[in-house]
C-alpha cells in the first residue's frame, strides 16, 4: 500500500471509489476496467418500487454491485462492515485512518454538508473514501468532486446511518490480500460475456427488453395530468443524468472499458464495433433526455411516441452491441 | 469511431462544481472530461421544485386543518412517506395517520419527539406551527 494519497474525480461514485482503493492497495485499475469487470451496465425499469412516488429506473447494476462483484471476480478479498450505532463506526473509521488506511464508505447524499443544496435528496447509496482527520473533521475524498473536502465527524456519522432505501448501516469497506497474479485476459472475456447476458435477457423490466418496457410506458402518458407528466418525464432524466453519470455516461464508460479491453487478446474488431455502438447508445440517450426536458418545459408540445422512439433507437444500438460482445 | 459531444452549458444547481464523463479524444482513446449539462440542471430543479408545491399545498391543508405539520416538514426535509417511515421507524400507514391533523392532535410527547428528531427541529416548533 502506498502513504501518499491523492484525490481524483470520477464518472461515477461507486466504481470511482472501488477503482482509487484498489490502485492505492496495489492494483491498478482504471474505473472503467473496475466498472466492465463486474459487468455493471444494466438498465432496470421496476414500476412497482416507488421513490417519491415514481418509479425506479437505473443505468447500471444496483448499488453495491461493484463492491460485492470485485471480490468475487477478481478474487480480492474486501473486507465489508457494517455497523449498529455511529460511535462504535466511528471508533473504528478514526483508528483506520490513524493507521493512514484508505477506507470506502457509503452515504446518504442528503447529509453531506458539502453537497450544494439543491443536489442533497435521500439518495443512500453515494460512495465516498476517507483518507486522514483533522480535528473533528474527516478528510473526505468525494469522486464526484474536483477537489478533495472537510467533513465534520457529526454530519458523516449522520450520512452514514440514513434510513430509508438502499440504507447503508454504517458500511465500510477496503480491499485486503490482492492476488498478485490474475490473468486478467481470461477474466475480462467472462465480464464481456456475463455483461451480454444480462443486457439480453428475456426479463421485460431489465437489460435490453426493459428500455422497449419504458419506451411503451412513455408511449402510453396521458398528457393530462400536467404536474405528474413533468415530474416523470425529468425524473427519468434524473436518474439517467444525475444520478448516472451525464448523458448516458454509463454507455460511454462501458465503451471505454471495451477499447481498454483491446490489450487483452480478444478480438479487437468486434470491441471496436461493440464501442462504437455503445457510444451510439449513449449519445441517443443523451438526445432522448434532451426530448424529455423539451417537453417538460412545453407540455402542449409533448410528442410521446417521437421520445419513446428515441429510446427504442438506443436500445437497438445495445441489442447489437451486446449480441456481438456475446460471441467474444 | 463515434464522437461523443461533451455539453458545455451553465448548471447553477452544482454551485460553480463540474462533474466529469468519459469522452473520446482525437486519436479515439477515452478520457475524463468536465462537462455542464442544462439538461440536468432542469431535472434536478424540477424536483427541487415540486417539493416547494408539496410544501405550499400541504400549508393549505393545515390551514383548513386537514394536514398536520408533519407532512409539511415531511417536504421541508425532501423525503416520502417511505423515507419518512423508515426515518421514526414506524410502519407507513401509521406515519400516514400521523400526517392528518385530527390524529397528529393526539400524538404523545414521546413520538412527537421522534419526529422531531427526524426532522432536525425542536418539538416545540412541531407543537407550536403556525401556517
Amino acid at each position: 500500500m502506498s502513504e501518499k494519497f491523492e484525490h481524483s474525480q470520477f464518472a461515477h461514485c461507486e466504481s470511482g471509489v472501488v477503482s482509487t482503493l484498489l490502485t492505492h492497495y496495489g492494483l491498478k485499475l482504471s474505473e472503467p476496467m473496475v466498472f466492465g469487470l463486474t459487468s455493471s451496465l444494466s438498465f432496470v425499469f421496476l414500476p412497482i418500487i416507488k421513490l417519491n412516488n415514481m418509479p425506479l429506473i437505473a443505468y447500471r447494476e444496483l448499488p453495491k454491485n461493484i463492491v460485492n462483484k470485485v471480490s468475487r471476480v477478481l478474487g480480492i478479498e474486501i473486507v465489508k462492515k457494517t455497523y449498529k450505532n455511529g460511535i462504535e463506526a466511528n471508533k473504528d473509521l478514526t483508528k483506520f485512518v490513524e493507521e493512514k488506511k484508505l477506507v470506502g464508505l457509503q452515504t446518504s447524499v442528503f447529509y453531506l454538508p458539502y453537497f450544494p443544496k439543491d443536489m442533497r435528496f435521500h439518495f443512500n447509496a453515494h460512495n465516498l473514501l476517507v483518507y486522514g482527520k483533522e480535528g473533528s473533521n474527516y478528510k473526505v475524498s468525494d469522486p464526484v468532486f474536483e477537489e478533495p473536502v472537510l467533513c465534520d465527524e457529526k454530519e458523516l456519522t449522520k450520512a452514514r446511518f440514513a434510513k430509508g432505501v438502499f440504507a447503508p448501516k454504517g458500511f465500510m469497506y477496503y480491499p485486503k490480500n490482492i492476488p498478485s497474479n490474475l490473468d486478467l485476459s481470461l477474466i475480462v472475456k467472462k465480464a464481456i460475456k456475463k455483461n451480454a447476458k444480462s443486457m439480453l435477457t428475456p426479463f421485460p423490466y431489465a437489460g435490453v427488453k426493459g428500455m422497449r418496457t419504458l419506451a411503451k410506458k412513455i408511449s402510453k402518458l396521458s398528457s393530462k395530468d400536467e404536474r405528474y407528466l413533468k415530474n416523470y418525464l425529468t425524473h427519468i432524466v434524473r436518474m439517467q443524468e444525475e444520478i448516472g453519470t451525464g448523458g448516458g455516461g454509463f454507455r460511454f464508460l462501458y465503451a471505454a472499458f471495451l477499447k481498454e479491453s483491446k490489450q487483452y487478446n480478444l478480438n479487437q474488431e468486434l470491441l471496436d464495433e461493440a464501442s462504437s455502438l455503445l457510444v451510439k447508445s449513449g449519445n441517443t440517450l443523451r438526445e432522448f433526455a434532451l426530448l424529455c426536458v423539451e417537453a417538460s418545459k412545453k407540455i402542449e408540445k409533448f410528442d410521446r411516441s417521437k421520445i419513446a422512439q428515441k429510446l427504442i433507437e438506443a436500445s437497438k444500438y445495445e441489442e447489437e452491441a451486446f449480441i456481438l460482445l456475446k460471441k467474444i | 469511431m463515434e464522437k461523443i459531444e461533451v455539453p458545455k452549458e451553465e448548471n447553477k444547481v452544482l454551485e460553480g462544481h463540474q462533474k466529469v464523463m468519459y469522452t473520446t479524444t482525437e486519436t479515439g482513446d477515452f478520457q475524463r472530461t468536465n462537462y455542464g449539462s442544462s439538461v440536468e440542471e432542469f431535472a434536478t430543479q424540477t424536483a427541487v421544485e415540486e417539493f416547494e408545491v408539496l410544501k405550499q399545498e400541504s400549508i393549505e391543508n393545515i390551514k383548513r386543518g386537514i394536514s398536520s405539520p408533519l407532512e409539511y416538514f415531511m417536504y421541508e426535509n425532501r423525503m416520502d412517506l417511505a423515507t419518512l417511515a423508515s426515518v421514526v421507524g414506524m410502519f407507513q400507514f401509521r406515519v400516514k395517520r400521523h400526517l392528518k391533523m385530527s390524529n397528529f392532535k393526539k400524538l404523545n410527547e414521546k413520538i412527537l419527539a421522534k419526529y422531531a428528531e427526524a426532522f432536525n427541529i425542536k418539538i416545540e416548533e412541531l407543537k407550536d406551527f403556525k401556517v
